[in-house]
Order: C-alpha cells, then structure tokens, then sequence
C-alpha cells in the first residue's frame, strides 16, 4: 500500500507547519467544486475499487455479527453452562469449529460474541472524537488568534501523551476496565489529531473565495461556518476517522489484553487473548482464533480508509 | 527442548557456556555488583511483603519467606512434622503451663551484639501489646498477661510486659501460660517467636521503622540495604559469616519482588532467576516436561479456600448461600483440568499433611449443582456475586472456573474481580471494606492441626491482627478448640481439633477447595533446592552450580 504514506504527511505538515492564519486570499487559486458533485464523484470512483468492495463486504458481515450473533452460532457464550470444564483445551471438531478454550467454552461463539464490543468501541470512539475534535477543530481554525493558540497549546499537552501509556493510566484511575471507560480512555486522548487535522482543513478553506464573497455578501459566522468552511474541510476528517476505527479496534484488544480494558465475563478479543496466552504451547487455538479475528477487522478498516481517502482526495492519487 | 540421552552431554555443554555468558552480562544490568564484587546471587521470586519487616506484623508468605531466611527460629521442623530445637537447647515443660527455654551459645546478631534470652521477651512483649498494632499479637494470647498490654479495642494496656514472661538469666527464659497448651513447642517456630535486638527499639520500647526496612536477625542472611516497599524490586541479603550452625554454601541471595507469577516462570526459563516456590497453574502442564529435575512436586499442607466476609455483607450470613455456593464448585475437575492433577479437591478444614484430618468430613465440598441451585432458591440468595483473587500468584484460571460452575449451577451473575496484589486484597478485607467473596489461602505456621483453626476462624484472630478475614465468631467453636489447646497431650488434643473442625465444615465461613501441592522449579544455576514444611527454602541445602 505504498500511496498510503503520503496523506498523513501532507495534512499533519499543513496542521503543524501554518502559522496562524496568514490572510491572503489571492494566493491558492480557487478549487470550487460543489459539494454534490465530489461525494458522487466518490461514490462512482469507490464502487469501482476492489480494495473498497472487499473491506466493505468484510465490515458489513462483522457489523451482522455484531448486531445479531445469534445468526452466527446457536451457543450463547454468556451463559456459563455452555462451559464444560472437562473438555478444556478440546482441538477444533464439528461441533466446536475453532475447538474449546482453558475453561471449556466454545471459541467460536465466544469470538463471534467478541466483534460486538469491538465493533461498539471502534465506532463510538470514532464518532466522539471525530465530532469533539472537529468541532474544536473548526472553532480554533475559523476563530484564529488568541483562541487558536490557546486551544491549539492545550491540544499538544494531550498529543505529548503517549496513547496506550495514558490509557493505562485512565483506566488505573476508574480501577474498574468496561466498555465506557475504555472509549472514554480511548477518546480522551485521540481527539487532539482530529482537531488538528480540522484546524488546518479549515484555516486553508477559510481562505478561499467562495468564504470571503459569503462574508462580503454578509454571512454570519455560523452560517460561514457550517455551510461554506465545514463541508469542504470535513473529508481529510472522514479518512482519519476511517483509519482510526481500525487503531481504536485494537487499542481496545491491547488494553484488554493488558488487564485493564474489558473485564470477564464480558467477551473481548483482548481479553481472549491474554486468557489463552499462558496455555499457548498446550492449545494455540483460543489465541489464534480471536487474534485472526481482530487482525482482519482492523486491516479492514484501514483498507477501507485508504479507499475512501484516494476516492476523496483525487490529489493524492 | 527434549534432547535424548545421547546428545545432552554435547547440549549441556553449549548450556554451560551460554550461561556463564548470561551471568557475565546479566550481573552488569541487575547492578548487584555493588556489594558482592559481582558474584551472581542465588535468586528467588516473591511477591511483595504487606507489610515492612516486623517479624510480629509478618503473617503472610512473601514477607515472612525473607524474614526466614534473615532470622533463625527457635525450633524447625523433622520429617514427621515434630518440632526440633534450632536455636533453642531445650524446651522443657512438666505440665503444659510453664515452659523453660534454654538457649544454644554462640548466636550473635548481625551487628555484633550477643543473642540474649531478653531479646525474646522484648520482642513478645512488644509484638503482643495492642498499642503497637502487630498481627501477630493474638499468637501471644496464650502466655500469662496477655490480657494487660492488649485487653481488646477500646481499651487502653495495663502493662509494657506479660508477666508470664521473664528471662531467668543471659541464655534461659520462662513463659508460663494461662492454660495448659501442649502444642506450645510446635508454634516456636513461626515468624512471630522470632526475638529481636536491643538496637530495633528506640528508647521509647518501641521497634523502629528503620528497623523494619533494614532488619537485624541472628540467622543464615544479613539484609544489605534497607528496603524501601512499593519502589525496591529486589531485596539483597550477604551470608552472615558468624553464624554457629551450617551456613549456606553461596554467599549472595537476592529476593525479586514480581507481581505476575506466570513474568517470573517466564524469567526463571530465561536464567533470570533461580527459584520460584509456586509456579502458576497455567505453566505446572509444561514445567515437568521442559524443567525436568528441576521441577519440584511435593505435598504440601496449604489449602485454598474461597472466603465469604461475613460482617460486611449480610447476604452471605445465611449458611445455606455458602454451602450452595460450595456445593457449584466441580473441585475435581478443576484439580484435574485447571492444576494438572496437581492439586487435590477438598474435603476437610484440616489438610491430610498434618494430623487431624478426616476424609469427606466436608459434606458441601461435593459437587452437585441440582442442590446447590435447590439451596440458593431457598435461602434466596443475591442476583449478583462477586469473586476477588489476587493477580500476583497465578490464580486466575482456577478463580474463572469456580466462577464459571457457580454462574452455571446457581444462575447467578459473577464478576471476577482482579487485585494487583495479595496485599492489596488483605488490606481492604482488613478495613471491612471488600464486600465480595475472595480468594484465600493457608500455609501453614507450624505443624499443628490447631494452626488451622484458632489462626482463621477464632472469634480472638478478628481485627487487630489475625488472619481472621471472614469475621466468622462462633462460641461453641471457640471452646471446642480451647479444650483441644489445654488437652495433656497433642494426641487427646487432636479429637477436639476435629470437632472444631466439623463445626467448620457444617458453617463453612470459607469453602475448603483444595489442597495444596507445592510446585516448584529452579533454574540451572542452583541445585539441591529444597522446601520446608513452613514453604520456606532450605538454603543450607542449596548450592549454585559451577557454571554461574
């Protein structure tokens, strides 16, 4: 995947390397483009991406699997009398497809199981942080001045942090790991990225013609906002986000596997992991199985940001 | 690695010269040159000690495991579990109530000054008095007195001293007790009967805490440096040249604080250390195929049991959740699945190592979940239960299990709570503020039926000190084992200890799950590891290699 490496790049130089707001209008010429016509335009470009078609297949069955695992397996895994102690370790047969675990559940109902949390926590946090970090974002870009360096100066004290270290942290704090406060660990500290992505979009947008005629035309600052500045800085936010679901996805599994994400007997595939660990060299199957699915997840959703960043940004291509 | 007969002289070679590689760069990480001129110490893996080096605060394993190997006591233990005089010459009783102690000579403490029969009643008198909050102060409520420096919460001591307790002279002392008690020699070897020195007390009578962080014994091991818990990962000790028995034929021990038993299995494989006395459940599977005879497998008289705090949830004060809670667990199928047979299920308060023991005295420890779901229905039993467990000693697979067969006979929610450390568990069950059930275990103090009710589940062990962590209190019990205490012999004593115990098993305040084995293992650089009825290392049994 060698046009991935550029993107990331080219919008983090633009966030960290503009000043603040240098108001010069004249000098980028103008690409206006409505809007309609470049999220049709991707659409055509998408549907026709292999790339695309095979993380989008992949997302919608997990999706499924997470809504509805009953369509999946008929053993609920939550119920511990599906358990049998005695069959511990049991390698993969007809009945247990992916074999049985140290305690004697099913690993396949137990991984399928696992795509829910998963999935919640990928999408949940994608949408916070995108929506605080955009929000935020948008505000220091279009504000500038005093607000933009104080917003921006507070944002690099949560960038200094390293992520999985501050998570641990968070969540060492609450002592108690489950869904919320690992989103909440999680998103406490991937907003910053969003904001200044967003930052940058919208100090570049600001700046172009069709924003400073709205403004001569006497548009108010939310209406200069929203309808002329967002929609044309939110699509770099769009392919971060779709990246970062895939990161999030397995920041939850590492917390988890770390002991302090998710808990038992909620069923994750971190937390599958790290149960199966010690006992890899008798059974390798209750820690392949779940790590198979996780490394399919989250290559799914960074393959399906790559496609929706080259359908986006036909720049980069 | 499995190498045939043939080629392991070839192997054991390469071995050989790897690790005195690894010794030569691993002693320039571990920054244990300092003091020892860079020889490698024998190391071995504890968890951390609750608390800092009182040997009257000292009642759990990591801690007490280092005071054992700093302090001598005054009696080991033989083959048969019968007390044998260590430090002592002779301990003479005629009627059970007066005990004369004759000390050996030639003991000194670390820091020269000579072993004192005063330095055990210093000692006593200061672990027994309530004002000094020692755990162990309970294990003196026998001697004559002792109702004056501690007459209970509340009140304030009468007394510094016991007046059952005086030194007749420079190598002889008396303790004379309230009741008989035939088993007073058997308990002299425990962490609490160690004496101290003039120097751990300030002129106020009390022990110092710099004492505690550096402490000052007559045995094996001097301590090099003071330990400062929470932020020392390892505790160094130097042999102590002066010692009048048999010294230990390596002159550097190293105690490495872990907080996961499976990270230090992981680093004894790796020749990063030497002994670990307990290996996690998850490695006992593999460790006799890789380890071989370096893979130790020996009964031990510990049991794990699953507790209920009594006082601080009232849901758990009805017998019947406890007993249904008990009769979910399949003991047998988690001996053999979970601990490789390597564990035995229970069914008694008394662990068939020691004598006392009656098999299938423990009705509830049978499994069956059709009673057990019956029993919960009838006593109404909460929707909700929780389990905690401590992380730093391999429990977590066997704590799942048992979560696993009561969630699935009595159909109830479990949450399996993990603490960072044993510590950590025994503090909040101290200060009544853990409310769940919990993971616990004995090992025993001495070879004594006795040690494993009074210790537990005696309405004196509670608060203060004593590992009374169930806050059981039951009068009929209480007397019971009383009568067993003042029996003329430990054998007439025995018969009470078992009534004692089957009141246990009928209240179950914990559920006996099951008894310990001890597995062991040790890495190629020590040989001759051997354990002790207590769980302590013999370290005069242990050599290092040629190769380290």
């Amino acid at each position: 995947m060698s046009e991935t490496t550029p993107a990331m790049p080219v919008t983090a130089t633009a966030a960290v390397g503009s000043p603040p707001p240098p108001l010069a209008p004249e000098t980028k010429p103008g690409y206006v483009e409505k809007p309609a016509s470049l999220w049709s335009d991707a659409w055509y470009d998408l549907r026709r991406r292999p790339l695309f078609i095979m993380s989008s297949i992949l997302i919608a069955v997990l999706v499924v699997m997470a809504l509805f695992p009953s369509l999946f397996t008929s053993i609920n895994p939550m119920d511990a009398t599906t358990c049998q102690l005695s069959t511990a370790r049991q390698p993969p047969s007809a009945a247990h497809w992916f074999g049985k675990d140290n305690l004697g559940c099913d690993v396949y109902a137990r991984t399928i199981y696992g795509a829910r949390i998963s999935i919640i926590v990928g999408i949940t946090t994608t949408i916070v942080t995108a929506m605080v970090g955009g929000l935020l974002g948008l505000i220091a870009g279009f504000a500038g001045g005093a607000t933009d360096s104080v917003m921006s100066r507070v944002t690099e004290i949560f960038f200094a942090i390293p992520s999985i270290l501050g998570a641990l942290l968070i969540l060492a704090v609450f002592r108690t790991g489950n869904v919320w406060t690992v989103m909440l660990a999680l998103a406490v500290l991937a907003w910053p990225m969003t904001f200044r992505i967003m930052r940058a979009a919208v100090i570049t947008a600001k700046s172009q013609d069709y924003v400073v005629a709205a403004r001569a035309l006497g548009a108010g600052s939310g209406r200069l906002m929203f309808r002329h500045i967002l929609p044309n800085a939110v699509t770099p936010v769009i392919v971060v986000a779709t990246i970062n679901l895939g990161m999030f996805i397995s920041a939850e599994a590492a917390l988890s596997f770390l002991g302090v994400g998710i808990q038992s007997p909620d069923i994750s595939w971190g937390v599958m992991i790290s149960d199966a660990r010690p006992r890899f060299l008798e059974a390798a199957g209750p820690l392949l199985f779940p790590a198979a699915f996780l490394s399919v997840t989250v290559l799914a959703f960074i393959m399906l940001g790559d496609a929706v960043r080259d359908a986006l940004d036909p720049k980069l291509r | 690695m499995r190498v045939t007969k043939g080629l392991q002289l070839v192997a054991g070679t390469a071995l050989l010269a790897l690790a005195v590689a690894a010794c030569g760069g691993g002693s320039g990480t571990q920054k244990d040159g300092a003091a020892g001129g860079g020889e490698t110490p024998v190391r071995m893996k504890i968890g951390e000690p609750q608390k800092l080096f009182y040997p009257g605060d000292t009642t759990e394993t990591e801690g007490s495991e280092v005071l054992a190997a700093i302090f001598a006591p005054l009696v080991k233990y033989d083959e048969n579990k019968k007390p044998v005089e260590d430090v002592a010459e002779s301990i003479t009783t005629t009627d059970n109530k007066v005990w004369t102690v004759k000390l050996k000579p030639g003991f000194t403490w670390h820091n020269g000054e000579p072993l004192i029969a005063q330095n055990y009643v210093d000692a006593w008198n200061f672990a027994a008095n309530q004002d000094n909050g020692q755990r162990s102060s309970y294990f003196f409520g026998r001697v004559d007195g002792y109702k004056d420096v501690a007459p209970g919460e509340g009140k304030t001591p009468t007394s510094k001293t016991m007046r059952g307790l005086k030194a007749v002279d420079d190598t002889t002392f008396e303790v004379t007790l309230t009741d008989p008690f035939s088993q007073f020699k058997t308990m002299l070897g425990y962490t609490a009967f160690y004496p101290l020195p003039k120097a751990a007390f300030n002129p106020s009578g009390k022990v110092t805490e710099e004492f505690a962080k550096k402490p000052i014994g007559q045995g094996l091991f001097q301590i090099d440096k003071p330990y400062n818990k929470g932020t020392d990962a390892t505790i160094d000790l130097t042999r102590f040249d002066k010692y009048p028995g048999t010294k230990p034929s390596f002159t550097k021990l190293q105690f490495k604080v872990y907080t996961s038993a499976e990270t230090s299995y992981n680093d004894l494989r790796a020749g990063n250390l030497d002994i670990q006395d307990q290996l996690p459940a998850s490695a006992i599977a593999t460790a006799k195929a890789e380890l071989g005879d370096r893979y130790l497998d020996q009964p031990d008289a510990g049991i794990g049991y699953i507790g209920f705090p009594l006082k601080s949830n009232k849901e758990f004060q009805n017998a019947k959740v406890r007993e249904a809670v008990s009769m979910a667990i399949d003991r047998k199928t988690i001996a053999e699945t979970v601990f490789s047979g390597t564990r035995a299920p229970a069914d008694d308060f008394i662990n068939p190592a020691i004598d006392g023991y009656t098999q299938g005295a423990c009705k509830a420890c049978v499994y069956d979940p059709t009673k057990a779901k019956q029993l919960y229905t009838e006593a109404n039993g909460p929707k909700k239960l929780e389990l905690g467990y401590n992380n730093d000693g391999g429990h977590k697979e066997w704590v799942e299990a048992v979560a696993n067969n009561v969630r699935a006979a009595l159909g109830v929610e479990v949450v399996v709570k993990p603490f960072e450390k044993f510590g950590n568990i025994l503090d909040d069950l101290d200060a009544e503020k853990y409310t769940g059930m919990f993971r616990i275990g004995w090992a025993v103090d001495y070879p004594s039926p006795e040690n494993y009710l009074t210790p537990l589940f005696s309405t004196g062990a509670i608060g203060g000190g004593g590992s009374n962590h169930s806050r059981y209190s039951n009068p009929e019990f209480d007397k019971l084992v009383a009568k067993g205490d003042t029996a003329a012999t430990p054998e007439e004593g025995i018969e009470f200890y078992k009534q004692a115990s089957a009141i246990l098993n009928k209240d179950l305040p914990y559920i006996p799950v099951y008894f310990y084995r001890l597995n062991s293992a040790f890495s190629q650089h020590v040989k001759g590891v051997k354990i002790d009825l207590l769980n302590h290392v013999v370290w005069t049994a242990v050599t290092k290699t040629s190769g380290s």
